[in-house]
């Protein structure tokens, strides 16, 4: 690893794209990380009807990318896992953009939370293989380890300094702290149990005092579910998508009146199935990175750590 | 379709009638506008745009033996539908597609094909009826159970009753019950079926309806031997992108815009009921 001093670094990246300091702010309410990558609004599309001659769209153009600074490395995890969807099979374009031209540069987490539980997840704290560049706090200087060809670009021009064997110790005994602090689950074998519990009675349990606001799915990095809605003006009216939840009954009503999902039992079962059962069945990954945010947004203390033991003491017929 | 998936072509509303005699059901028929066409294979869908309310998603009931007009039967019940049964003819709308997997034609080759249909879920059957006879010699007995509430909410009728005329092809038209000047079958689609008794020797049936007309016909199909792997019916979920991202259409792992909506009721066993 190279070590530089964190100042000589912004200053190295002033100028070079929208830069967003995630390593001093504490308060990242609805992770910038993920609306960086898939906004909370995003414009698809702007349409004028010009009478006889038809309808006029228009896509908007990009902005540039912006440069991530200090995203730990839970939520850039959470970004590899949505191009699980959002690269795959039918590409889609707005997002593949900012995905192309932001720069992830990725703080180990020297801090963990109460509420974190990663580790559950076979990485941790100190993972750097995620974003493009790993950079660690050691105190006076920060280490800074490329991971993908756009990290190494994003680096050029900075005279870096080597790591001297006091510095990754230093960095060791940070990792150790950090590991020692987070709470781990043991999930091993969860995503095939929970197939066999669609019909389990539990769920009714889970979902008892959820009041189906869905705060958990707003601040989590890994959901990406969205509604896409046309607003109508006089001159160029928008399409646009927007984020949208699971957790609302409107989500999944039918024109019909016929909802698939009517009570928050079977919502609460969708969100977790999807993340614990769907996503490893279609990827081999699980749809939840252990950031925590869910646990520390509910208003009626709902832990998904909690739920995953619960879920794991249920006994299913084989 | 083009690179972008999410942005619709230009659409002009040719032509666009009431297809049932309480005006609940229209039928529009759109070209695509410069130059630009869509491939399809019967039991896909599009989602059509009436810019400034938004998109649905209908399936196509034309067949792309017809030409390259575009035929969608539509239900007036929220916000898209009633501004589509109000567009003008000349209008021009957006058209996104083809999405979803459509019906297995390839399979049907050499095939004997029962299509059992119940109320306005005929569209994406006549697509396939019209296609299979385009190509008549390709299949071997094809058979048409279709049922309606009153004979004047059967779509397509015109259709239907030159149909029965066939001698390649059996058609068998019902309603609910006994109607002034109705001299055809009475009774609902599964006791229909089951009076019918279709063989199930080397023959793949295809099963659209209401949910409860799917829930009747099911076990009959399977008191005349029809396996789960040779029968097939579409499925509708509440969709936005159709395109496999937003999230809601999932039954399980499966999404019903990407991987249906066509699904074989072996594949259905497999996944949960959640739809």
């Amino acid at each position: 690893m190279k070590k530089i001093e964190k100042e000589k670094l912004l200053k190295h990246l002033e100028g070079k794209g929208d830069l967003v300091r995630l390593d001093e702010a504490r308060q990242d309410p609805l992770s910038a990380t993920k609306s960086s990558h898939l906004p909370r609004e995003e414009l698809l599309l702007l349409f004028r009807l010009n009478g006889d001659k038809g309808v006029e769209i228009r896509v908007p153009e990009g902005k540039g990318g912006k440069i991530l600074f200090g995203v730990p490395p839970c939520e850039a995890r959470a970004v590899d896992l949505l191009d699980l969807t959002f690269l795959k099979d039918r590409i889609d374009p707005y997002y593949e953009r900012k995905r192309r031209e932001n720069v992830l540069f990725v703080l180990a987490c020297n801090k963990p939370r109460s509420t974190c539980f990663c580790t559950s997840f076979g990485y941790g704290p100190f993972s750097g293989k995620y974003g493009d560049v790993f950079m660690v706090d050691i105190g006076d200087n920060l280490l800074v380890d490329p991971v993908t060809e756009k990290g190494s670009k994003a680096l050029e021009g900075l005279e870096l300094e080597e790591a001297t064997p006091s510095d990754l110790e230093k960095m060791e005994s940070l990792k150790r702290s950090a590991e020692g602090a987070i709470t781990t689950v043991n999930i091993e074998g969860i995503s095939e149990k929970l197939k066999k519990m669609f019909l389990d009675e539990i769920w009714a349990d889970l979902a008892f005092k959820c009041v189906n606001c869905g705060a958990c799915t707003y601040v989590c990095p890994t959901c990406y579910c969205f509604d896409i809605q046309d607003v109508e003006r006089t001159n160029w009216g928008y399409r646009e998508r927007v984020w949208d939840s699971c957790m609302f009954p409107i989500y999944s009503l039918e024109t019909s009146g016929h909802n698939p999902r009517p009570t928050g039992v079977e919502r609460m079962r969708n969100r977790i199935m999807h993340k614990f059962s769907y996503y490893p069945e279609l990827y081999g990954e699980y749809g939840c990175v252990g950031c925590g945010r869910c646990i520390r947004a509910c208003p009626v203390n709902f832990d998904i750590r909690e739920a995953l033991e619960t879920l794991k003491e249920v006994e299913v017929a084989a | 379709m083009r690179g972008n998936p999410y942005i619709p072509y230009p659409a002009l509303l040719k032509r666009s009638y009431f297809e049932s005699d309480d005006f609940s059901l229209k039928t529009f028929e759109f070209e695509l506008l410069d130059g630009n066409r869509i491939d399809y294979i019967p039991g896909q869908f599009c989602e059509i745009s009436v810019f400034g309310k938004g998109e649905a998603p209908f399936g196509i009931a034309s067949s792309p033996t017809e030409g390259h007009i575009l035929k969608f039967t539509v239900n007036k019940a929220g916000l898209v539908t009633t501004a589509l049964h109000e567009a003008e003819e000349g209008s021009i709308l957006g058209i996104r597609g083809p999405l979803g997997n459509g019906y297995p034609v390839e399979k049907f080759r050499g095939k004997n094909v029962l299509i059992v249909g119940g109320g306005f879920a005929f569209t994406t059957l006549r697509s396939l009826l019209v296609y299979l006879l385009n190509s008549r010699s390709d299949y071997e007995e094809i058979t048409v159970i279709y049922g309606a509430r009153t004979p004047g909410l059967l779509l397509y009728r015109e259709e239907l009753f030159e149909w029965e005329k066939r001698d390649d092809l059996k058609v068998i038209l019902t309603v609910d019950r006994e109607f002034p000047g109705w001299e055809k079958q009475v009774g609902f689609v599964p006791q229909v079926l089951e009076r019918t008794a279709p063989s199930s020797k080397d023959c793949y049936a295809v099963v659209c309806g209401p949910p409860i007309m799917i829930k009747f016909t099911l076990p009959v199909l399977e008191k005349l031997g029809f396996k789960p792997e040779m029968v097939y019916t579409s499925l509708e979920k509440r969709m936005k992108c159709g395109i496999g991202k937003c999230g809601r259409c999932n039954i399980g792992p499966k999404y019903i815009c990407k991987d249906g909506p066509v699904f074989s009721l072996a594949q259905l066993a497999e996944l949960p009921e959640d739809y």
